[in-house]
Order: C-alpha cells, then structure tokens, then sequence
C-alpha cells in the first residue's frame, strides 16, 4: 500500500482582499507518496507557495483538508510532531542580520537528533557557500544556498523546497541537483518541491502535479504522463473533432494537429484504420505538456466567461 | 567505461533510454559478462536523475536475465551463453515482436520498400557483429577506446 508524505482533499484558501475574494488554493487534491521526488509545477500566482505554508501549518485552510504524514498540521500538538519531520526551504529567505554560519548553528540546536554535521560541510563545500557574510550583503543566490545547507543537513523525512532554484548559477544548479539525489532520497525519504522552472525537475523529479490556479490539472507518475501524451500530425477526410483522448486540435493548412492526453497508440489506430495518414508522432516534453494544460485550461475559463458576460 | 547519457527533452522515458543504452553497450561488446555496473545511486547521483527511474531500468533488465544482481554484491552483466540458448524460441519472439511491428509500421509510413527494410536491418546486423569482432580481439580487458 503507498503511504503518502502529503494528501490534500478539496483543499482551499481564501484571502480577503478588500471587498474581493482571492481563491489562492481552491478545492485542491494532491498525493504525495511517501520516497518520491514530488515536483509541483505550476505559473505564478498558481497557489504553490499557499499550499506548502499549509503544509507547513504557517497558514490555516478555509474549507477542505490537508495531512502530512497522516497528521493535521494546522493543531497542536500534531503539528509539532509533523514539524519536526519536515525539513523547509522557503521561496522568500527574509534572515535579517545572521551569518550563514549562525543560521546553521541555529538549526544545529533544533534537530540534535537527525543533523549532521558531515553533510552541513559537504553541501557548503559542493555549493560554495560563503560562512561569514552577514544576509543583508549576501546575494539572492547565497541565501538560496544557505537556506538547502540548513534543511538537507537536518535529514529530514520530508523535504519541502519552494522554487529551490531561485538565484543559483548554472554549475550551483547542477550541484543541488547531485546533492538531492545523493543525500536527500535514502531511507525513503521525500522530495516535495515546486517550480516553474521544468527542466531540471524532469531529471530528477518521478512524481508531477501541475497545478492552476488553485487546482491541480494533471497529476501522476512522471513516466505515465510522458507515455500519455504525443503529438500526432494527420492527414484524411472526416477526422474525429470529438474523443476524450483529444487534448487541443489545431488546423493547418495541409493537416490537423492533434494534442493528444491518453492512449495515443489507440486514437492513432483507429485513425488509421479509418483511412487518414499519420505524417508525424511525437513524444512530447514535460515542458510542452505544461504549456499545452495551461492554455487549454485558460481557454476553456475565458469561455466561460464569455457565457456569463 | 560504460557511459550513460540522458536526455530529459526527448520525450522517451529516461528508464526506457538506460536500459536501450545498456543492452547497446553489451549487444556492441563494450560491456561483457560478468562485468560490473554502477550502483543505483551513484548511477541517479551522475547522472541527476531520480534513483527510482534508474532501479527500475536495472529491475526491468533483471527480469529480462541481461544483469543479475548479487545481495550486498553489486550488479553484474549475466552470462549471455547461459541466457540466450534457455530462452524458448517462442519467448525470443515475443520479445522482438512490438519492435518489428513497429519498424514495419514506420517503413510504411515512409513508403520505404520491404528490400530497403531488410537491407537496413542487415547493415545494423553487421555493424553490431564488426564491433564485437573488434572488441573481443582487443587485448586489454576493459576495452575502451
């Protein structure tokens, strides 16, 4: 049975915003199985960094439900207890006047039963971290740095890492990347991460949730989505307009364009055995994927506002 | 050595093009029987990808009988002497069958000849056979070049 690091159900925060309503998560079903490398991706604005500040218990949802390890993080005396399992990088490093060494040392004394030491100089050496600089002179990149040294030498059950990337050069980059996978995994241990930047997260990341304004759109295995989805270049009379399989169709001159969502061998069979002609089929990347849910799901909102106007 | 390359863009599953690239690497004679393979890890840690993605390549190539894993040992190129004649003939089928469809389904698409086809295949069938003429005749043991 797959036991889950994070589960949300109908999970929803509302801001007040003046006289306006602000649904920064609204009705939002995520999984996070436990030992995996769970990216959530998603624009600005989609809700990540709400959904996480729940997680973390720094925020209270308006309706819905979320758990951490089974547990609520949102009361006590749960919340200590899941705290205490989560390792948190957040996506704005406000450290006032510390030194990266202070801030570790900090850290040190809170979790005397899982840090270590080793690991803290192996990530200040692998991402060259400066020890000694107060926070304020530090660059975006430096705080970044300072902030994974602190959680991943915490060796945390959960790691939760808001838009991790945030200022780090390309070789720093790589860097983290090697460390996560290196230092971050064994043990069952789980990656929770969110970004908008979706290369890296391909390499390393065996879960997806793509998230939307507030919603999840697309959710699974890395793996499954990639086999779920292609791109399939027709040419033929007659052809379907209308199959669940059918994620967006795009007209062109000499053919039809088809973004498919679910068992393309299948659609393309049976596109196939009704006399068209496959001109091309390809795999697509998560990158493409990401850009086709989002301006489908844009699409289909601005129809529906076009219905009430 | 055995060297692994990804690529995330491509759309191909990574475990799919790990495990393409090894039976490669053994098919052209680089890696040989009895040779040994990169842990899990230290393969996902090189390579920056998910240690998952890389155990299930290595499980898929064990159900196969192409490694074989020791407990507390390591992971090891199996014997191919000792797989290939235990396979039924009928099972070798099954396994090649989808490729075969596959590359029958995309020469069609092409409008290539079936003579071109078997050609094409012929030519890969010899490449593969020189290049493990050669290796097997190089002296030094790990072969690289």
């Amino acid at each position: 049975m797959t036991t889950f690091a994070i589960q949300t159900d109908a999970l929803a925060k509302t801001y007040g915003l003046g006289n306006k309503k602000v649904h920064a998560v609204d009705g939002l079903n995520l999984n996070v199985p436990e030992g995996s490398i769970y990216g959530l991706l998603g624009r600005n604005s989609a809700g990540k960094t709400t959904t996480i500040r729940m997680a973390m218990g720094l925020a209270r949802p308006t309706s819905g439900e979320i758990k951490v390890f089974g547990l609520n993080p949102a009361v006590d005396p749960e919340r200590v207890t899941v705290l205490r399992q989560i390792g948190y990088v957040p996506e704005d490093k406000m450290l006032a006047a510390l030194t990266p060494r202070k801030l570790l040392e900090l850290n040190r004394s809170f979790y005397p039963d899982t840090w270590s030491d080793d690991l803290a100089r192996k990530v200040i050496k692998r991402l060259e971290l400066p020890l000694d600089t107060a926070f304020m002179k530090l660059s975006l990149g430096n705080k970044t740095k300072s902030a994974l040294a602190c959680a991943i030498a915490q060796r945390s059950r959960l790691l939760i890492l808001d838009e991790p990337t945030t200022g780090l050069d390309p070789i720093a980059l790589d860097e983290l990347l090697r460390l996560l996978v290196e230092d971050c995994t064994a043990d069952g241990r789980t990656i929770f991460l969110s970004t908008h930047q979706l290369a890296e997260i391909e390499q390393i990341a065996d879960h997806i949730g793509i998230m939307d304004r507030g919603r999840i759109l697309l959710e699974g295995p890395l793996d499954d989505i990639r086999s779920s989805f292609r791109r399939l270049t027709v040419t033929g009379a007659a052809l379907p307009t209308t199959n669940p399989a059918i994620l967006s169709i795009k007209q062109q001159p000499h053919a039809t364009q088809y973004i498919l969502q679910s068992s393309p061998e299948a659609f393309a069979q049976d596109l196939a055995v009704n006399g068209a002609t496959i001109v091309e089929s390809d795999p697509m990347s998560l990158n493409e994927i990401f850009l086709e849910l989002c301006r489908t799901s844009e699409a289909s909102e601005a129809d529906r506002e076009e219905e009430f106007a | 050595m055995l060297s692994l390359r990804i690529s995330a863009s491509s759309g191909v599953p990574v475990y799919l093009q790990l495990e393409q690239q090894i039976k490669q690497a053994i098919a052209s004679g680089l890696l040989r029987s009895g040779d040994p393979l990169p842990s899990t890890r230290r393969t996902a840690a090189d390579l920056r990808i998910n240690p998952n993605t890389v155990a299930r390549a290595f499980q898929n190539l064990e159900r196969e009988g192409i490694i074989r894993t020791v407990p507390g040992g390591g992971t090891f190129v199996a014997s191919l002497a000792s797989l290939a004649p235990g396979l039924l003939k009928a099972e070798k089928l099954r396994r090649i069958r989808p490729i075969a469809e596959q590359l029958a389904v995309e020469a069609s698409q092409l409008q290539l000849s079936p003579t071109d086809l078997h050609k094409l295949l012929d030519a890969a069938l010899n490449d593969l056979a020189k290049s493990r003429r050669t290796r097997s005749s190089d002296p030094a043991p790990e072969g690289d070049q």
